[in-house]
């Protein structure tokens, strides 16, 4: 811990903090409006192909899609994945930690491939399968970072906590939950940025989104499908990375230093 | 009023302390002195009740605290610990005003009670209300973890090793200020250390404890005159000891009237020690001292022969002190 009161400075220029995320999102935008326009560029990749840009659906429509499927298996995600970390850091809940440790472990090492072939049969083809796949998928991280965020808190800061007289659930919502937002944030990001990628399977269960390019592609042997849909979502992974990122950075500078 | 009566602790098969019975009147300092692990931290922790005690009864005006709720009865018990346990995510003003904001105090008073206890313990309100605690340094941390502590007013204050961390001239700064504070406010303060010189000058009652229990409590002066056996003794600093009774003696309580003889060259105020009357003796090669007073103006005369022949006395007649 460094006592130093010349480190006093919080940096705070939020328009520059956000120039990175923007970008990238404004790239986004273009790509999804302006597609058409690099049809020179994807000929290029692929001479011989009827059509080069992608066009059963709109690009705007598939990555509202995406966006929603991500952002519904996000919200499922984190309810449960801190509620669990939050409830076996409890004294109460200890004897659980080494078993939901393992459950969180066991969805991310099941492929989603395999969650998706098993999901079907029972929810059906559409969204619902790939939210399901997501959710399992993106679990672990959350709940592993909360674990870590929520355990290293200084103990003697939770006993200092306890010791002015703040019942638990104080404890945790004014000193435990606040110190551990920044590493709860990080595995929230991993999360999302990976389940960003994994989405696009929900394409092959017919949950319409950027991966049904990508699908398409691959049947026709259309490669410049493969690329729209590869570099949307890129894109998309990259936009919600950075601005995690940023929003990180702010947790950490209000921490600094703790 | 605090009372713990054959009180023990046993953790598993552990027993970290064992068939303590302690008494602390209302408004008295006691220090709970030992070599680390001896159980006095956990002695201390039992009072609040962040540990609970496995037997015995442990009385809080005269009430059982299992009888008390666990957190209204923190609330009402000021507790300071070594590394402060400020909240790093709230700035100073906010740290201190947690109990009161935990009692529900109208925000005025609470304000106005942060304003004042900043005042009280020397961080002026505009320079540090705002500050985070990274950016404090060790001495002013604790300044913040003591006024965190007085900030609902408790009768009862609990202090872990507060000043442990810090260096010796902070340390000494606020220990000064804390002799200062309770001299105001008589709080009934327990206080954890390992350091029998802080001990010895903050404390009424001086605990002393090895292996979880206790092995002598008294006044510090009757610790001095008589310590129970060997391992008191060197706590208390063992060939050291005469200097440190004396540390705790003022010289107008040793000094005579000025006599006939002309006075001494050196001169010594009389709230001054004894401790250091003797030391200004050995550097000025001299075995007689005036006595000022605040006014620099002679009230009396110290012989180094008395203050001898003196302490031979006290050993007979403060034995039942």
């Amino acid at each position: 811990m460094t006592r130093n009161s010349a480190t006093v400075s919080l940096p705070n220029a939020p328009s520059i903090q956000w120039f990175l995320p923007l970008i990238w999102v404004a790239l986004l935008a273009m790509c999804i409006v302006g597609m058409p326009l690099l049809e020179g560029l994807f000929r290029w990749v692929e001479p011989d192909a009827r059509q080069v840009v992608y066009d059963r659906a709109a690009f705007y429509e598939l990555l509202g899609r995406h966006v929603l499927v991500v952002g519904v298996a996000a919200v499922v995600t984190i309810a449960v994945g801190v509620a669990a970390g939050i409830a076996v850091t409890r004294e109460r809940g200890r004897d659980f930690l080494p078993l939901v440790g393992q459950l969180a472990s066991l969805g991310q090492t099941f492929p989603p491939v395999a969650v998706l072939a098993l999901a079907v049969p029972v929810l059906g083809f559409g969204t619902l399968p790939i939210i399901v796949a997501l959710i399992l998928y993106g679990l672990l991280p959350i709940v592993r970072n909360t674990l870590a965020g929520i355990n290293d808190v200084d103990a003697t800061i939770k006993e200092a906590a306890q010791a002015m007289g703040m019942t638990p659930w104080q404890v945790l919502r004014h000193v435990e939950l606040p110190l551990a937002a920044p590493v709860i944030l990080a595995g929230v990001r991993t999360s999302v940025t990976i389940n960003i990628a994994t989405a696009a399977l929900g394409a092959t269960v017919g949950a319409s989104n950027l991966g049904d390019p990508i699908i398409a592609g691959i049947v026709n042997g259309n490669m410049a499908y493969v690329l729209q849909g590869a570099l949307l979502i890129a894109l998309l992974a990259l936009s919600a990375d950075s601005a995690f990122n940023v929003y990180q950075q702010r947790l950490r500078q209000r921490l600094s230093a703790s | 009023m605090i009372e713990l009566s054959h009180v023990s602790k046993q953790f598993g098969d552990d027993t970290a302390v064992e068939d303590i019975t302690l008494r602390v009147a209302k408004g008295k300092f006691c220090a709970l002195v030992g070599t680390s692990g001896c159980g006095k931290s956990t002695t201390l922790r039992m009072i609040n009740r962040l540990i609970e005690h496995s037997s015995g009864d442990i009385i809080l005006d005269g009430q059982a605290i299992e009888q008390y709720d666990p957190v209204k009865l923190r609330r009402r018990i000021g507790y300071v610990i070594q590394s402060t346990g400020l909240f790093p995510h709230w700035n100073v003003a906010r740290n201190i005003g947690l109990v009161p904001r935990l009692l529900k105090w109208p925000a005025t008073e609470i304000t106005a009670r942060v304003e004042e206890l900043m005042g009280v313990l020397g961080l002026p309100v505009g320079e540090f209300a705002h500050k985070y605690p990274h950016q404090l340094s060790g001495g002013q941390a604790q300044r913040v973890g003591v006024a965190r502590a007085l900030a609902a007013d408790p009768d009862i204050l609990l202090m872990d090793e507060p000043f442990g961390a810090l260096d010796p001239i902070t340390r000494e700064k606020l220990q000064d200020e804390l002799a200062k504070l309770q001299a105001r406010l008589h709080k009934t303060i327990v206080f954890v250390t390992h350091d029998m010189d802080e001990a010895l000058k903050l404390a009424d009652h001086l605990v002393v404890m090895r292996d979880g229990r206790i092995v002598q409590q008294g006044t510090p002066l009757a610790l001095l005159q008589r310590p129970a056996d060997p391992f008191v003794e060197s706590l208390l600093g063992g060939l050291e000891r005469g200097l440190k009774q004396a540390a705790l003696t003022r010289v107008k309580d040793h000094m005579t009237s000025l006599g006939p003889t002309l006075p001494a060259q050196s001169r010594i105020p009389a709230d001054f020690s004894l401790r250091q009357a003797l030391s200004m003796m050995l550097r000025d090669h001299c075995d007689r001292l005036t006595v000022v007073d605040q006014g620099d103006v002679p009230i009396g005369e110290l012989s180094l022969r008395r203050i001898v022949k003196e302490a031979q006395l006290d050993k007979v007649s403060q034995r039942d002190a």
